[in-house]
């Protein structure tokens, strides 16, 4: 059956990596943890934009949160990284919950915008904060050892990944998909969909924020422009439509993908790193606007003409 | 699923293949070459590697009875703090250089001085100048700028000359790690001085729009202003300042003003304004290699199109550091070579280089004043240079 | 008193500057429902463009600005036609993105073309500047003010009283409909695209004579013009005068009276609220 066969496939890859930090080279437990933890995000906008279809550019501020979380408890209350980051976590979902309830109400890209509106904001409050030490930001106790954060990242994706495929086939994520295609027949036929999308955008803080939290131990320093990266929006969500949106591994795929690519370009070719990913997305969005995942399945039936089906079908 | 991941490995693995082992020493650098800092970043990349060459071409480096070249290993950041500690990363655990040399702006040298010092390398930097990098207990950063705190004390030595006296101040700074601790530091300064401070404000770091600040000095009779920033912001505060019509007697910068970009930017508004360095090049300052800090300075511009700051040859310092230190431990074990460092004392054209107990160099800052288009010292270490202009005659008069 | 005077003299010419760089945003926005993330980097290529018009043919900004705006313009098309036109008809989303990658892409040439040394504009007049009952008033940014005030007259003149800026908004409205009136809606496109980036361009020529220009300038003023747009509405491109002059006043007086680093809190601030509450802007009609 295909589920079994998933699942085993799932287990063995999981547990390979698992073992990497004790035959890989730094480097790559380095590009490991990275290449996890923007996957995580992607699977967590995943939820949100995939499929409830609401496209938010303000998961940065669920990650900054997360960050922050740890860095004030462990800075400022000396509390251990656990408890810093069920702070991160708390912080996140009580945005999510305050902030969510009337930017939710909003449509397409007036959801989009006010989110990244939201983004700006946070970063800009959060550098006039003293506890967080405005905008110098703060330095976090030093901890040895990469192996930790790398199993932590792996769990964490695992966690997340699980999380949407039971959103996949439980009766909540039948009403996110309900709303993304149809959000007012949802609504007719009985989906709560303000209660809804809330959770959605809550279960993407949690993701986000915990990630956030292990990215700013790991890198033992945060400020307010790297810990809410408004560009870090953009590259989960392009992972994430690169990969597949409203597919379960479609966002880890393309996280991974464009991590592996995107790290070889600033170590060896830094001179075409940066103009890089704004080739990808450009090219992504013209030819294969629907994921990796797509592109896989139709493009057996297809071929070539895939790519210009796309076109045709978008173009004016 | 299964062919894209084994293809990933692959590709992973041949990557990241066997180190390069051998007999040169290899120091290790993620500068900012492109992004918004790459104006300075390329400052400390080409100083690194022509002093570096320079080195070589006097036979390189004598441990025991051989003599070692050096290499450069250097890596573009992109002006983002967390592709470099990435980077650092990489260049200590894959390519495993020897030692490493810093990046530009405390709050890189802030994140990539951890990775230095988790992994027990020696780190010389050049470009950190904020209290936080030198407050850690870390043992195996040095650095080679003065201390942010004491920047603005040379210039107000000078204010205490000056006659008529400035009498009320302006302190302007950015909410970065270095400018908040220049700020801190000659907050204490001028209050152990008969000055007062009249405006004290802190601006973001982005900020492109200084009128409201410049509107608020104007109407409080301000004696002089300070600001800690940088140099785009610098650039904005003069010219702003000159259309809306702000004529403080005396108006003094961190940075900007000893860098000749910037003077040609602003052209004939560049004029009598204050600036600082703790380099100057200078025929007084010997350096065993480049012969003297004149020289330096001409051979610099003479290669990479452009005049060297004090960025280069605090650069340039750091790598002869290096040098004196692996020579007098004789060997490239990291412990020795740290310990080596910390009882360097040389001269060199950035001038004489010891660290103190936390790692940090204690250069005087003179100041300098564009007088006519040049940069006149006219306050060094041991006391009034040149005739200082003063005080600035108002935009109208120019 | 005094003080408020100035500061808010500062506002409103602030503001003059901020309509004008958000302008083009809005027209493409609001006519084509394309959202350019891209928008601040034309912005930035049209002070360039004004840089080397100056330094290298000693034109004088004001000469330079119709220049930088046929050159701006020309490149709008070409982006319209060749790249935004494949994906227009696809959900509104895939335009952000796309236009967010051309942004990374555009900046990053910029950086390889133009050098990261910041540059700046210095004609003679650039510090000229007059007393007005009691406040000091740039002579630049009064004419900056000028050609917001201008190029938003002559924008709703075209829209509404040209055939081809009805074609335009016919266009937007129905492109079915369009089609059958016989209108090229990729000419069409291309041409309004074109039109906002142009508008982009001579917002950048002006800013690069008060401020100063580099290549990473672009990301901040999208910001910037985002806010603005939202907040004046974009109904109408009139609109965008009030919010440009709503947030250059807000931004002066937080300034002042709360401090220079919370400007941001402020600026996103109000477009966050503005969104919830009003989405159509200070101004537009409740949809």
């Amino acid at each position: 059956m295909k589920l079994a066969s998933t699942l085993a496939l799932s287990v063995v890859v999981v547990g390979v990596l698992a073992t990497v930090p004790w035959w890989g080279s730094a480097v790559l437990v380095q590009f490991g943890i990275n290449a996890l933890i923007l996957a995580t995000l992607a699977q967590s906008w995943n939820i949100i934009g995939g499929y409830t279809g609401y496209p938010s550019f303000g998961n940065s501020v669920f990650y900054g949160l997360g960050g922050y979380g740890v860095a004030v408890g462990m800075v400022q209350f000396q509390l251990p990284f656990a408890a810093g980051l069920a702070l991160g976590v708390f912080l996140a979902v009580l945005f999510a919950f305050l902030l969510g309830l009337p930017v939710l109400r909003l449509r397409g890209h007036y959801f989009a915008i006010a989110t990244l509106g939201l983004a700006e904001v946070m970063t800009a409050i959060v550098s006039n904060l003293e506890i967080a030490g405005r905008n110098i930001g703060l330095i976090l106790p030093l901890l040895k050892g990469d192996t930790l954060f790398f199993e932590l990242s792996l769990a964490l994706l695992v966690i997340t990944t699980m999380t949407v495929a039971w959103i996949s086939r439980s009766r909540f994520g039948f009403g996110l998909i309900a709303i993304r295609e149809n959000e007012e027949a949802a609504a007719v036929m009985g989906v709560n969909t303000t209660l809804y999308k809330i959770l959605g955008f809550a279960l993407c803080s949690i993701f986000a924020a915990i990630a956030g939290g292990i990215h700013a131990y790991w890198i033992t320093y945060l400020d307010p422009t790297s810990a809410f990266d408004i560009t870090l929006n953009v590259k989960m969500i392009i992972m994430a439509v690169f990969g597949g949106p409203g597919t379960i591994f479609g966002p880890v795929l393309g996280a991974f993908v464009l991590s592996a690519i995107s790290e070889v370009l600033a170590t060896k070719v830094t001179s075409l790193a940066g103009i890089f990913f704004g080739l990808v997305i450009v090219a992504a969005i013209v030819f294969m606007p629907r994921g990796l995942a797509d592109l896989v399945r139709r493009f057996r039936q297809q071929g070539w003409r895939y790519f210009q089906a796309n076109i045709q079908a978008h173009r004016v | 699923m299964k062919q894209l991941f084994s293809l990933l490995l692959a590709t992973t693995t041949l990557l990241f293949g066997k180190p390069l082992l051998g007999a040169p020493i290899e120091l290790g650098a993620s500068v900012q070459l492109t992004g918004q800092f790459a104006n300075t970043g390329r400052y400390y990349g080409d100083a690194y590697q022509f002093a570096i060459d320079k080195i070589n071409a006097a036979g390189g480096v004598k441990i025991g009875s051989t003599r070692e070249k050096l290499v450069l290993k250097m890596l573009d950041n992109q002006s983002d703090v967390n592709l470099s500690v990435r980077q650092y990363v990489q260049l200590v655990s894959q390519d495993k250089v020897n030692f490493l040399l810093g990046p530009f702006a405390s709050d890189f040298v802030l994140a990539d001085s951890a990775i230095a010092e988790k992994y027990s390398i020696p780190m010389i930097q050049g470009g950190g100048a904020s209290d936080q990098v030198f407050s850690r207990g870390y043992k195996y950063i040095f650095g080679t700028l003065p201390p942010a705190s004491d920047y603005f004390q040379s210039t107000l030595d000078l204010m205490g000359q000056l006659k008529p006296a400035p009498k009320t101040i302006a302190l302007l700074y950015a909410d970065d790690a270095f400018d908040v601790s220049v700020a801190d530091g000659t907050r204490k300064a001028i209050g152990k001085t008969s000055m007062k401070i009249a405006v004290d404000q802190r601006y973001s770091s982005k900020a492109s729009d200084f009128n409201s600040m410049l509107s608020l000095i104007k109407s409080q009779d301000v004696d002089a202003i300070l600001v800690a920033g940088h140099e785009t912001e610098i650039l904005n505060f003069i010219r702003q300042s000159k259309t809306l019509n702000v004529n403080p007697k005396l108006y003094a910068f961190t940075v900007g003003v000893p860098s000749a970009d910037f003077r040609a930017a602003l052209g004939q508004d560049a004029n009598y304004a204050f600036g600082m360095t703790s380099w100057v090049p200078s025929p007084a300052l010997k350096d065993d290699y480049f012969g003297n800090a004149e020289q330096f300075a001409a051979e610099y511009q003479k290669r990479f199109g452009y005049e060297p700051d004090y960025h280069a040859a605090s650069a340039v310092a750091d790598v002869e550091a290096f040098v004196k230190a692996i020579e007098a431990a004789n060997s490239v074990d990291p412990a020795k070579v740290r310990d080596a460092i910390a009882r360097v004392d040389f001269d060199s054209l950035y001038g004489r280089i010891r660290f103190n107990a936390v790692g940090q160099i204690s250069l005087p800052q003179t100041v300098v004043q564009v007088q006519k288009g040049k940069l006149v010292p006219v306050y060094g270490p041991k006391g009034a240079m040149e005739k200082a202009l003063y005080p600035m005659p108002a935009w109208g008069k120019r | 008193m005094q003080l408020l005077w100035q500061i808010l003299i500062n506002g409103v010419l602030l503001g003059g500057l901020y309509a004008l760089m958000a302008l083009g945003l809005v027209l493409v926005w609001g006519v084509l429902n394309i959202v350019n993330l891209a928008h601040g980097a034309l912005i930035m290529l049209g002070a360039y463009a004004c840089y080397y018009l100056f330094t290298g043919f000693g034109l004088d900004p004001f000469g330079a600005l119709p220049v930088a705006m046929a050159l701006l313009f020309c490149l709008g098309y070409l982006i319209q036609r060749c790249v935004l036109n494949l994906v227009i008809r696809a959900p509104m989303f895939n335009t952000l993105l796309i236009t967010f990658g051309l942004e990374v892409v555009i900046t990053f040439l910029a950086q390889m073309i133009f050098s990261a040394d910041f540059r700046t504009v210095n004609p003679s007049y650039a510090g000229a500047n007059f007393l007005w009952l009691g406040a000091t008033v740039p002579l630049v940014r009064l004419l900056a003010f000028g050609v917001a005030l201008g190029l938003t007259f002559a924008l709703w003149l075209f829209l509404d009283h040209t055939a081809l800026g009805r074609a335009i908004r016919a266009t937007a409205q129905n492109l079915t409909a369009a089609r059958l009136y016989g209108v090229n809606p990729r000419q069409l496109y291309a041409l309004t695209f074109g039109i906002g980036a142009a508008l982009a361009g001579a917002a950048g020529t002006l800013y690069g004579v008060v401020s100063q220009i580099n290549p990473y300038i672009g990301s901040g003023l999208t910001g910037k013009s985002f806010a603005i747009a939202i907040i004046g509405g974009l109904d109408k491109s009139i609109y965008v005068l009030v919010g440009g002059l709503f947030l250059g006043i807000v931004e002066a007086l937080t300034a002042l009276y709360i401090g220079p680093t919370y400007t941001d809190v402020i600026s996103f601030g109000i477009l966050v609220v503005v969104l919830i509450v009003r989405p159509t802007g200070l101004l537009g009609r409740t949809a």
